[in-house]
């Protein structure tokens, strides 16, 4: 019966189901590149060596962390207008999500670029390489390794999140079921195909980043040996 | 009006943060206690089907939008029937999704304590149940403190989606203001601020708790 009426309504609800997933998808693309590029930006800013350039950086940070998405978007959406710059709901979304989700990936950034031992960079100092060459040829290639599980996890988290732009009008999958549901009185057989379409999305991100994040765990024990063989084919990784 | 205003929002804001308050403190009850219960019966028993049912359970909460899921639970089961008013709702909807974060959690903090210590106390006459709560139950515990803490912190937020359903928090309250007096840029700021401030404190009653665990 409950698929019986899901089929019965699919002609009507696939189309719209599918136009909100389109917009679900752009403001989850659009946000994480926003958000990737600004999280350089930051953890750059973070690196600096004026304290007061790395404090604004560790603000921004502090307060897109401690603050919830959605008053985020409200203040974007709502608020910004009445100092004279008025977003499209779209726009305010994506916006919104990249602001937040750029503190989240300077902290993978951070944390990719610590998991590199500092002797890798004293070693390639030594060995003659300029500081960018360091960075380029060594530091970089590692931790890059070390970042992309992570930054899957959170482009799922994003995807997840965007469906809090529903609450600032945004037509995407949230918003067009919650629609539907006002239209047919059917809210069980509605947001169940919504939390299936969504679960269709994340759960094969999340099932790659588990395994991308696991063999980067057996690795990391393989390459420091643990109690096996001593540490010393450090060059050897990669 | 505008004399009236700091009063109302400073009313608004009271009552919509002891309401977010409340269900933090509920979900994350529930969560608590899912995410340990399911964590400690994986440990204890090992069998396969407890852990299948589990990981569908974590799979299915974790890639569905929190918000979705509320959506699901408060309107889907009325149309069944059973109506949970919009406070039970958030409640169990983000404790049940907490129970999803919290569990995996509890796991790896349980496995982490070396096998060797639960096969020491089970051959010096400890019941296998006693070795968990006497010797892995109290270190693991300690191991997950910090991921729970940043759970913690992450579900403050989260309770601004329950606005969504209805449920008096301050972002609920905050809209209300709005509708009334049209001052969205000072209420939604100040609404910032107080996430602000409640995220600071649970972060650092977290950290007090893991110090205070720390140096016994």
């Amino acid at each position: 019966m409950f698929f019986q009426t899901i089929a019965d309504n699919i002609a009507d609800w696939g189309p719209r189901l599918l136009a909100g997933l389109r917009l679900t998808f752009s403001v989850t693309a659009g946000g994480f590149c926003l958000a990737f590029m600004l999280a350089l930006l930051i953890e750059f800013l973070r690196t600096r060596r004026h304290a007061a350039v790395r404090f604004i950086a560790r603000l921004y940070i502090a307060s897109a962390r401690g603050v919830p998405i959605l008053v985020i978007l409200y203040l974007l959406y709502f608020a910004l207008p009445g100092a004279g710059i008025t977003l499209s709901a779209v726009a305010a979304g994506t916006i919104g999500l990249a602001a937040v989700y750029a503190a989240y990936l300077a902290e993978v950034f951070r944390a990719g670029l610590h998991a590199v031992p500092a002797g890798q960079r004293e070693a390639a100092l030594s060995s003659g390489m300029s500081p960018l060459q360091a960075f380029r040829l060594v530091l970089l290639p590692q931790a890059v390794r070390h970042t992309i599980a992570p930054l899957l996890i959170n482009l799922v988290s994003l995807l997840k999140d965007s469906s809090i732009c529903a609450l600032i009008a945004v037509p995407e999958l949230t918003l067009v079921s919650r629609e539907l549901m006002s239209e047919s009185f059917l809210p069980l057989h509605v947001f169940a195909l919504t939390a299936l379409l969504y679960f269709g999305l994340a759960w094969p991100a999340s099932l790659v980043a588990r395994a991308l994040e696991q063999r980067l765990h057996q690795q990391g024990q393989r390459d420091s040996g643990r109690g096996k063989r001593p540490v010393v084919e450090v060059a050897a990784v990669g | 009006m505008s004399d009236a205003l700091p009063g109302l929002i400073v009313e608004a804001f009271f009552a919509g943060a002891l309401v977010t308050v409340k269900v933090t403190a509920g979900a994350l009850a529930v969560a608590l206690a899912i995410g340990m219960t399911l964590a400690a019966a994986t440990v204890l028993t090992n069998s396969r089907m407890l852990q299948t049912a589990i990981r569908i359970y974590v799979e299915a909460l974790r890639n569905v939008p929190s918000l979705t899921f509320l959506f699901l639970l408060y309107y889907g089961l009325a149309s069944l029937g059973l109506r949970l008013s919009s406070m039970v709702a958030a409640i169990v909807g983000l404790g049940l999704i907490g129970g999803a974060i919290t569990v995996d959690i509890f796991r790896s903090g349980f496995r982490s304590i070396p096998v060797g210590q639960s096969e020491a106390a089970t051959s010096i006459g400890l019941t296998p149940f006693a070795a968990f709560r006497l010797i892995v139950l109290p270190q693991g515990l300690r191991q997950a403190l910090p991921s729970i803490g940043n759970y913690a912190v992450a579900l403050v937020k989260d309770t601004s989606l329950v606005a969504a359903i209805a449920a008096p928090e301050i972002m609920f309250n905050a809209r209300q203001l709005v509708n009334e007096t049209f001052q969205t840029g000072l209420i939604y700021g100040s609404v910032a601020l107080v996430y602000l401030v409640l995220t600071g404190a649970v972060a650092q009653v977290m950290s007090l708790v893991e110090r205070r665990l720390e140096t016994r």
